[in-house]
C-alpha cells in the first residue's frame, strides 16, 4: 500500500475510494477476498469460494478485476482465470442488470457487490449469453474439485487465500440489488450505455466484431469471385480447345 | 480464431449476429459522437454575458424573443456540460457559490448537510460508500464555510478553487452523486407523496435506482422538486423552449420559497443564471 500511496494521487477521490475499498477487503473471508496489484490500484485479484448447495460448492475460483479510470462511476470488469465450467476463463465479463426494468450501475456499487453477484450469478442458467459456459453439473463438480489445487503466477496457492471469517452479512437493501445483477461476456455488452475501458480495450473488440462480418462477407466474395474466375478461364480453354480442334480438323 | 469458431456455429445465427452488430455499432458511433461534443463543454464554464445566447439562436425569431425577455431578469450566464448531470452540478454550483456571501444561509445549510449522511444510512443506502461521497462533498461545502462572507479578495482565491474543483471529474462527479443520493433518500422517505408523480408502474425505490442514482440520468421535475425540498433550498428555473409567446415561464422550487439559484431549462439541458 505504501508504493501505492506514493504513485497515485491520493487526494483523487476515485483513488481515495479505491484505498478505501482495498481496507475493507484487506481482511480475507471465507465468502470472497480480493486486493490490489502491488503496483497497480486498478487491478485487483480475487477469489470466491463456490455457493453452497450448487455444483460450484466445492470450489475456489481466482480471477482479476479491472477497474476503469472513471470508477466508481462506471462498472468494473472480471476476468475468471479458474475453470469452472460456468464463465469462461481469460476472458471479460461485465456487470449487467438483469430483470423487467433495467436498473444501471451505481456509483454507491463496490467491488463487495460485485463479488456477491458474482457469487450469486455462478449458479444460473448460462443461456447460451456470450462469455458463458454450460457444462453439465458433474463436469462442474471435477473442476470444482480440481479448483482446490488451482494457483496463480501473482498470488500462489488459492486455497490459502480465504479464511475462516465469515463475511459482513449481506444487507436486505443489498439482496435486493444482487437478485437483479447479471454477468455477460463483453460482446453483448456493446448495446449497453457507455462503459468505458482503463485501456481503449472496447474499441478493438467492438471493431473486430464488425471486421467479423465484414470478413465473413468478404470470404464469400472471394469464394464467388474465384468460383467466377474459375468457370471463365474453363470455359475460355474449353473454347479455344474446340477452335484448335476445329482448326486441325480443316487441316 | 476462437471467435471464429464460435460465431460460425450457425449460419442464420451468424447474420442475426451480424445485424445487431451493425446496429450496436450505430449506437456506440452515436454515443462517441454526443460524447465528443460534450467532452469539449467544460463540466461547469466561465461566466458569460447573456446576450451570448443570441448567437446561438441568430435565425430562429421564437428563441431571440425568450432571449430578450430573459435579459431583462438576468446579465449573465453559466454553462454546464450536457451529460445528464447537468442539474445537479448547476444547482450545486449555484448554490454554493450562493453560500460564500450569505453566512446565515451557509449554516443552515451545513447543519442540513451534515445530517444527511445519517438520513441516507439509516434508509439502507450502503454505508461505506455513502462515506466516501460525503466526504468529498462535506470537504468542498467545508471550504465554502470557511471563507463564506469574508473579504472579497479571500472570495475571490476561493471562488477560483471551487470553479477549479467543479471542473475536476473526480470532485464534480462525487458531489453530483451524493446529491443525487440525496435526492433519491428525500423520495422514499416521502414515497407516497412522490408515487404520484411517477407515470407507469414503477414504485418510487424503482425509480430512484433507475433515474436517480445512476450517474448520466436526466433530472426532471421530481427529481428537483424532492432535492429542493431535501436540502430547503429555493430553486427558480426558467423555461425557454418553442413554446407560444414571448415570455420566458419561470416555476419555483419548493413552491413560494424564496429563490436562491437561478437556473435556465432549454430542452434537455440546465444552465445557471446570474441577475
Amino acid at each position: 500500500m505504501a508504493e501505492i500511496s506514493e504513485k497515485y494521487n491520493t487526494k483523487c477521490p476515485g483513488v481515495k475510494r479505491l484505498m478505501r475499498e482495498a481496507m475493507e477487503l484487506a481482511e480475507a473471508t471465507e465468502e470472497y477476498c480480493a486486493r490490489p496489484l502491488d503496483d497497480n490500484l486498478f487491478e485487483w485479484h480475487f477469489t470466491i469460494q463456490g455457493p453452497k448447495g450448487t455444483d460450484f460448492e466445492d470450489g475456489v475460483y481466482h480471477g482479476r478485476i479491472l477497474l476503469p479510470k472513471e470508477y466508481p462511476m462506471h462498472p468494473p470488469h472480471i476476468i475468471l482465470l479458474t475453470p469452472n465450467g460456468r464463465f469462461e476463463v481469460n476472458k471479460k465479463i461485465c456487470l449487467s442488470i438483469s430483470g423487467h426494468h433495467p436498473e444501471t450501475w451505481q456509483p454507491s456499487w463496490s467491488i463487495r457487490t460485485a463479488l456477491l453477484a458474482l457469487i450469486a450469478f455462478m449458479p444460473t442458467p448460462a443461456e447460451g449469453t456470450i462469455g458463458s459456459l454450460d457444462y453439465s453439473p458433474a463436469e462442474r463438480k471435477v473442476l470444482a474439485k480440481k479448483s482446490r489445487t488451482w494457483s496463480c503466477s501473482e498470488c500462489g496457492e488459492i486455497i490459502n487465500l480465504l479464511s475462516s471469517t465469515a463475511a459482513k452479512p449481506i444487507t436486505e437493501e443489498e439482496q435486493s440489488v444482487l437478485n437483479q445483477i447479471a454477468f455477460k461476456g463483453e460482446d453483448e455488452q456493446a448495446a449497453k450505455p457507455p462503459v468505458e475501458e482503463p485501456a481503449p480495450e472496447i474499441e478493438p473488440q467492438v471493431i473486430e466484431s464488425s471486421d467479423n462480418s465484414t470478413t465473413f462477407l468478404d470470404q464469400l466474395t472471394e469464394i464467388l469471385v474465384a468460383l467466377l474466375v474459375g468457370a471463365i478461364g474453363i470455359f475460355i480453354y474449353r473454347r479455344w480447345n474446340i477452335h484448335q480442334t476445329t482448326a486441325s480438323d480443316d487441316m | 480464431m476462437a471467435d471464429d469458431a464460435s460465431s460460425s456455429s450457425g449460419c442464420t445465427g451468424n447474420l442475426v449476429d451480424n445485424s445487431i452488430n451493425q446496429d450496436e455499432l450505430i449506437m456506440k458511433q452515436q454515443r462517441e459522437i454526443e460524447k465528443e461534443i460534450s467532452e469539449s463543454i467544460p463540466l461547469v464554464g466561465d461566466l458569460e454575458v447573456l446576450s451570448s445566447l443570441e448567437k446561438e439562436y441568430t435565425e430562429d425569431p421564437i428563441y431571440l424573443l425568450k432571449v430578450k425577455d430573459l435579459s431583462s431578469k438576468y446579465k449573465y450566464i453559466r454553462r454546464t456540460r450536457p451529460d445528464g448531470n447537468c442539474f445537479f452540478r448547476a444547482f450545486s454550483y449555484a448554490y454554493l457559490e450562493h453560500l460564500l456571501t450569505d453566512k446565515a444561509e451557509y449554516d443552515k445549510f451545513y447543519e442540513i448537510a451534515k445530517n444527511s449522511k445519517d438520513t441516507l444510512v439509516a434508509l439502507g443506502f450502503p454505508q461505506f460508500t455513502v462515506e466516501d461521497f460525503y466526504e468529498t462533498f462535506i470537504e468542498v461545502v467545508q471550504r465554502v464555510g470557511e471563507q463564506a462572507g469574508s473579504s472579497s479578495a479571500g472570495l475571490d482565491a476561493v471562488r477560483d478553487e471551487l470553479h477549479d474543483k467543479f471542473n475536476k471529474q473526480g470532485y464534480s462527479d462525487y458531489i453530483v452523486v451524493y446529491l443525487r443520493l440525496v435526492t433519491s433518500g428525500q423520495l422514499q422517505m416521502q414515497h407516497n407523496f412522490y408515487q404520484n408523480f411517477i407515470e407507469g408502474s414503477r414504485t418510487v425505490t424503482e425509480f430512484c435506482r433507475q433515474e436517480v442514482e445512476p450517474m448520466y440520468k436526466e433530472s426532471d421535475h421530481i427529481h428537483i422538486i424532492a432535492l429542493s425540498n431535501a436540502l430547503n433550498v429555493g430553486v427558480r428555473v426558467k423555461y425557454m423552449d418553442r413554446g407560444e409567446g414571448s415570455q420566458v415561464i419561470a416555476h419555483d422550487f419548493p413552491e413560494g420559497a424564496r429563490p436562491l439559484v437561478h437556473l435556465l431549462y432549454r430542452p434537455g439541458h440546465y444552465d445557471i443564471l446570474y441577475a
